[in-house]
């Protein structure tokens, strides 16, 4: 086929604007350097995971705002634009195919869950344009061959307990649980977490008594955490997005069930809300994963925080802080290439090196997965610290759920 | 044996509170052969506003079970007014239609006014328990359910006992029989949508209470409510009852002695075996169209 | 031809013309819009394409056979899921080759869905196909080892080079998908299976008892109508590069094709594409300018209700009418009239009623039926003697319609038994009923008020066989053996009349030369002379004289007892679901226990609920 598609349009379209009076020229602007660089993202801000899109929105904010006030990327001004894709897919890739063609952005971010980025970056593979996405926890999003996929956490879903489970497995005998529960919600980035937390834990001797997979429409837990207290557990792992996390504590109350440890992978981590939702004496003690910690001296998140909380007030969820480290990592990719319009530029320098974020230092995999570790968190008396890994630790000490502290 | 126990409990006081939800539901399909698909919407919506007067007002939820009722009765005359009123007469599928378009307008409404995230309301009894022996039952569950018992009996008093209810019977026996004898059936209608829509307000104000909610859980809703009166026998108030302490008990089995990813298919593998089975379900009569052929 | 005859036809004729030149035109658009449009607009058009294919097929069962489906979405997504799994195993393959595979499976399950809720209806059959699409999901979820359950499937990116050939692939096999949708519908609508399906939307009851199979009807139609969005569902998935199972059965998709269908107009061949081309931009742009997802489902929900409330019929249907109205505006109506009946003379009124043969055509023993508490049937015994016109007599509430219900298959009989010529019948369904010779009228008419006189009579089919189904609908010797009937009962001026649009003597005419295809062996009036005029009454019973001479049976219902007595030998009557007296008109007259059932109180006071009731087969 030796025309172009371009020239192939060009010469049609000439034709049949006349006919139909649509003219569709799609003009590149090569853009003076005064102009702003334009971002595009999707996000479900309605519908289902709209809670972590709008999190992640705010996040992007932050970052854009932040951005502009120390000099914008390589001296231009940063625009972002967000549409709303209500949990849809249909809508992902539409807003995807629309960032890209109508609003003719200059760089992608990411929209929020897996469910959503894995069609999106079909898109953006398509165009060969970079995407880096702050939610990309599934690991079959990094089997597909793709090039210009880059996930701005530590960690895939399936490692995200790791460090958790190996503290627990090296606990002295007489403190370390002999059994251990583990409902999880039927979900790419929560049933994994708990997968990979039984396959270290079992290892090292701790029976599981309970183990189910409950769908994102539970909404009672009496029967589960009857269940799950009827078999004795002594320990609850539970993977856990965040209205089932806070139900199954409220569950667990009103049972009267208390396990001595309890790790909950993401609800924890909405901040005020789950503080909110479970009440703060519930709160002491729950241990859960986390990519950020507000409290964190990671470079930069000191200024992140004071700006989320100006902007939106209150801590900054970590769904907002990994938006905002996705911008991070655009832009220190943007900088370090000099340029914004060799899309396989950029994709290749994030291949090949370390960016700090607020999140720590993030490195990744050819496959565009990331190489690091989670960060182990705690709620004590009514903030979230981080506590592992000892190097990132807030605090010093360790407690069980509602109760008394390891030594 | 005692795990089973400690199930059959929370299912059946569970059950309670969906008997209440479902209760409206059957009542408005009785007389005016409507399937509200709304209805989950209109018990979401309740939750809603219950959660809204506790946030602001610190009003508690229990306690503002009348108000509700009185705002959601005035919101299902509205509605009533506004749009299931022109769809009757035309065939039964329409109706369905309208209704479910009424449920996509609410869900976007909570949306805009409340946001897409989880709102929760809490209170020192929503995370209490009553202990009896190795049992518990969840303070505000009991509660609930006690409130859903009264406002059953209320109801059962109101169609049976007062000249209203007696008309409203009358509508759903025979139209053009109560027409005769002096009945406004239009105005029955309305008047039986916005009881129908008050009844569900109770015990979307309970439902705040108990769980959090967000405007998309509304599908799950009106599918547990639509089995129940399914199972029940559409059209019966006495069938909704049963329906939903068997909804109720079987969720909790499913979850404790199967997998507890199968009481989200309960409700639909309730409808599917019950309409094709016995599609008159336990307590209701046979339907027209059912009954040809 | 008159002047203004031969206006019309040209008239017509350049409507025609330009209607189809303007057709074209969009037609080469649409098939060429990659050349048109941006990659915005390519993926709208990609999804309208998809929604147009999956409102078509819908239109089959929806508009055709009006069984609403909430379930069309769930097609979609089996298509785009047996594309993934099968492509997950084999994954050098293109996934466009399991397009055919994909297409067949989802019609298979469209056909088992059709299998368990043939006996649903109304909202019923709604409800169910909401818990069809929720437990597809489920089972999408829970199906681990081949679904991969929630984290889902994701497909290979294209092969082809997007920058040579962008979505031109997508696009075409999405049109050439549509295009034969289409085509399929119009063939549908043009043969028996169509006339067939739309008599079960006009009236099911009926339509069983002029023999037509609903069952199996409805079966293909279910097939047929999940085929194309099967297929679609391919291309769909593959599109998108991933299924899971919240994406791909949310239950929009399923509301998007109904509400594409109801919008363009239920029933018309393009109406349904019309819509799903109004509904996907429509989406496009409340997303992308009005807000997002909560103005959506503002829009959606909005759209919906107001649509059911102010355009129930859509846009195609609205658009003729009025342009209908214009057309004739200032012509003539119908014209024509039974006068051809009166001016054919008919056999004389006889002197002495035929004598009783022995052999009975049709023997009912010990019939029973009871709604709730009400035993409408108790232990019905009767016998129709072959070549006879017998009737069967009775006060108001005796279960006289009831037994017919049971006889032709309407309703199945708690106990008892119906012999037909030697053959017990009464576990038949009513079409195999009508087979073997049973044809029945009603006693308010049902006719299929939507198809024409003609329609009508060419509807009924005398035995079942699948070759028959995309026989022309209209056409052939059964075409002219229609008009045949239509000019015997004095009708065939209104042949291309709309059914619903005669006089209620009218109907009764059609519904005899609708059954007379049947070539029924027995045939059973329900109150032929009830409700018209004198005339007309006289007429009636000069043509059941001159079936029964021809060798037809009658079974007659009737209240007018001048009309059953100069005309009926023998007589039953029915009282309280039994039959008390039988004989001859002279003997009946003189039975003192027919007088009694006639003038017995008791009776009166059920005059207005017991019949009635039975004869809706209202059992509440």
């Amino acid at each position: 086929m030796a025309a172009t598609r371009a020239t192939r349009i060009a010469a049609l379209t000439a034709g049949l604007s006349l006919l139909v009076g649509v003219s569709a020229c799609a003009t590149d602007s090569g853009g003076t350097t005064d102009d702003p660089i334009v971002i595009g993202a999707s996000l479900p801000l309605t519908g289902e995971f709209s809670q972590g899109g709008l999190d992640t929105q705010q996040g992007y904010e932050v970052w854009v705002e932040m951005t502009n006030e120390t000099g914008g990327i390589l001296g231009r001004d940063v625009e972002i634009v967000i549409r709303d894709d209500a949990t849809n897919q249909n809508t992902v890739v539409t807003n995807y195919n629309n960032l890209i063609s109508v609003d003719d952005v200059d760089l992608l971010l990411g929209s929020q869950s897996s469910l959503l980025n894995i069609p999106a970056s079909s898109v953006a593979e398509r165009n060969e344009m970079v995407f880096v996405c702050p939610s990309c926890g599934s690991p079959d999003m990094f089997n597909r061959g793709f090039e210009f996929i880059f996930f701005s956490q530590q960690a895939v879903a399936t490692d995200q307990a790791r460090v958790f489970a190996e503290w627990i497995a090296a606990l002295p005998e007489d403190q370390r649980p002999k059994t251990a529960a583990y409902p999880s919600l039927d979900d790419p980035f929560a049933g994994p977490v708990v997968d990979g937390a039984e396959a270290i834990l079992s290892a090292a001797g701790i029976e599981t008594v309970y183990k189910d997979i409950y769908p994102a429409t539970t909404k009672n837990f009496d029967s589960i955490v009857a269940a799950i207290a009827a078999s004795g557990a002594e320990m609850v792992v539970q993977g856990a997005q965040f209205e089932d996390g806070v139900n199954f504590v409220r569950s667990m109350n009103r049972a009267g069930y208390e396990p001595d440890i309890l790790y909950q992978s993401s609800s924890p981590t909405y901040g005020q809300q789950y503080f909110d939702g479970v009440g703060e004496d519930n709160t002491q003690g729950v241990f859960f994963s986390s990519s950020y910690n507000s409290v964190a001296s990671t470079p930069g998140n000191a200024e992140f925080v004071a700006k989320y909380e100006e902007m939106f007030g209150g801590i900054p969820p970590e769904d907002a802080a990994d938006g905002f480290a996705a911008g991070e990592v655009l832009k220190a990719a943007a900088e370090a290439v000099g340029g914004i319009d060799d899309q396989r530029a950029l994709a290749d320098w994030i291949r090949a090196n370390e960016v700090q974020t607020i999140l720590g230092t993030l490195s990744w995999n050819e496959n565009g997965s990331p190489k690091g570790d989670f960060l182990v968190g705690q709620w004590q008396d009514g903030s979230a610290q981080i506590v592992l890994p000892a190097e990132a630790a807030t605090s010093e000490t360790i407690f069980r759920w509602r109760g008394a502290a390891f030594e | 044996m005692i795990a089973l126990t400690q199930t059959l409990i929370l299912g059946v006081l569970a059950g309670a509170v969906y008997a209440l939800m479902a209760s409206g539901l059957t009542l408005i399909f009785g007389v005016m052969r409507v399937i509200n698909i709304a209805h989950g919407a209109f018990a979401v919506l309740a939750a809603f506003l219950t959660y809204s007067l506790w946030s602001a007002f610190g009003l508690d939820p229990l306690l503002a079970i009348p108000f509700i009722m009185v705002v959601m009765f005035g919101i299902g005359w509205v509605v009533y007014q506004g749009a299931v009123r022109h769809s009757r007469g035309s065939h039964v599928s329409m109706t369905v239609l309208v209704t479910f378009g009424i449920a996509l307008v609410l869900e976007g409404v909570m949306g805009i006014i409340w946001g897409n995230r989880s709102a929760s309301i809490r209170t020192d009894y929503t995370d209490a328990s009553v202990e009896v022996g190795p049992f518990f039952f969840p303070q505000v569950q009991l509660l609930a359910a006690a409130i859903a018992v009264v406002v059953l009996i209320a109801l059962y008093f109101l169609l049976n006992k007062t000249w209203l209810g007696r008309a409203i019977r009358a509508a759903s026996v025979n139209e053009s029989g109560a027409l005769l004898v002096g009945v406004s059936v239009a105005a029955v209608a309305a008047l039986t949508f916005a009881i129908g829509i008050a009844t569900l307000g109770a015990g979307g104000a309970m439902l705040g209470a108990i769980q959090p909610i967000v405007p998309g859980t509304h599908y799950q809703w009106i599918a547990r409510l639509l089995a129940i009166i399914v199972l029940g026998g559409l059209g019966s108030l006495p069938g909704a009852v049963i329906g939903a302490m068997i909804i109720g008990v079987t969720e909790m089995l499913a979850t404790t002695y199967v997998g507890s990813a199968w009481p989200v298919a309960v409700p639909f593998l309730i409808i599917f075996i019950v309409l094709i089975v016995r599609p008159q379900g336990i307590m209701g009569a046979r339907l027209r169209e059912d009954l040809v052929s | 031809m008159s002047d203004a005859a031969a206006k019309s036809v040209q008239d017509e004729r350049r409507s025609r013309l330009i209607r189809n030149g303007v057709l074209a035109v969009l037609a080469l658009i649409v098939v060429l819009f990659p050349l048109i449009g941006d990659a915005s607009m390519e993926n709208t058009m990609i999804l309208a394409l998809i929604f147009a294919i999956g409102a078509s097929g819908l239109n089959i069962i929806t508009g055709y056979t009006g069984y609403l489906s909430l379930s069309q979405g769930a097609f979609l997504g089996i298509g785009a899921y047996v594309a993934a799994i099968l492509g997950r195993s084999m994954p050098d393959i293109s996934p466009f080759v399991w397009m055919p595979v994909a297409g067949l499976t989802a019609a298979l399950l469209a056909m088992l869905l059709g299998l368990v809720t043939y006996r649903s209806r109304g909202a019923s059959f709604v409800i169910i196909t909401i818990a069809f699409l929720f437990l597809v999901q489920f089972v999408a979820t829970q199906w681990v080892p081949v679904t991969n359950g929630t984290a889902g499937i994701t497909f290979p990116l294209p092969t082809w080079s997007n920058a040579v050939w962008g979505n031109w692939p997508f696009h075409l096999v999405l049109v050439g998908l549509l295009a034969l949708s289409i085509l399929v519908s119009w063939w549908v609508r043009r043969t028996k299976f169509g006339t067939g399906l739309i008599a079960i939307r006009e009236d099911e009851g009926k339509a069983g008892s002029v023999g037509i199979n609903a069952p199996i009807y409805k079966l293909l139609a279910f097939g047929l109508s999940a085929l194309f969005v099967g297929m679609a569902g391919t291309v769909y998935g593959y599109y998108l590069s991933f299924v899971d199972p919240i994406g791909m059965f949310s239950i929009l998709n399923s509301v998007v094709i109904v509400l594409a269908i109801i919008l363009g107009g239920r029933g018309t061949l393009l109406g349904p594409v019309l819509g799903a081309f109004i509904l996907v931009p429509v989406d496009a742009f409340a997303n992308n300018y009005l807000g997002g997802g909560n103005i959506r489902l503002l829009v959606f929900g909005g759209l919906l209700v107001l649509l059911v409330v102010l355009l129930p019929k859509g846009i195609i249907p609205t658009v003729q009418l009025l342009l209908e109205k214009r057309r004739t505006k200032g012509t003539v109506g119908l014209t024509g009239s039974i006068t051809a009946l009166a001016d054919r003379p008919l056999p004389p009124p006889r002197e002495k009623l035929a004598p009783v043969g022995d052999t009975m055509l049709l023997q009912v023993t010990g019939l029973e039926k009871s709604f709730g508490a009400l035993k409408a049937v108790d232990g019905c015994t009767f016998g129709v003697p072959e070549g006879s016109i017998t009737a069967l007599i009775g006060p108001n509430g005796s279960g006289k319609t009831t037994v017919f219900n049971l006889i032709s298959g309407l309703m199945t009989p708690d106990a008892g038994e119906i012999v037909l010529d030697g053959e017990r019948i009464e576990g038949l369904a009513p079409w195999g009923r009508a087979h073997r010779g049973i044809g029945r009228t009603f006693q308010m008419t049902r006719l299929f008020r939507e198809m024409t006189v003609l329609e009508n009579v060419v509807a009924p089919l005398r035995d079942f066989q699948f070759r028959q189904l995309g026989l022309g609908a209209v056409s052939g010797s059964e075409a002219e053996k229609a008009e045949e009937f239509l000019e015997f009962v004095g009708m065939q001026a209104y042949r291309d009349a709309r059914a619903g649009s005669l006089s209620y003597g009218q109907q009764k005419l059609v519904e005899l030369a609708q059954i007379l295809v049947l070539d029924p062996k027995l045939i059973m009036l329900d109150e032929p002379a009830g409700g018209i005029n004198p005339t007309l009454i006289e007429r009636m019973g000069g043509l059941i004289r001159e079936l029964n001479d021809q060798g037809k049976t009658f079974l007659l219902v009737e209240h007018n007892m001048p009309f059953v007595l100069g005309l009926c030998n023998p007589v039953r009557v029915l009282a309280r679901g039994q039959v008390i007296a039988e004989g001859s008109p002279a003997e009946i007259q003189k039975d003192p226990l027919v007088l009694d059932a006639y003038l017995g109180d008791d009776y009166m006071l059920e005059n207005r609920s017991g019949d009635g009731a039975a004869a809706k087969g209202e059992g509440r």
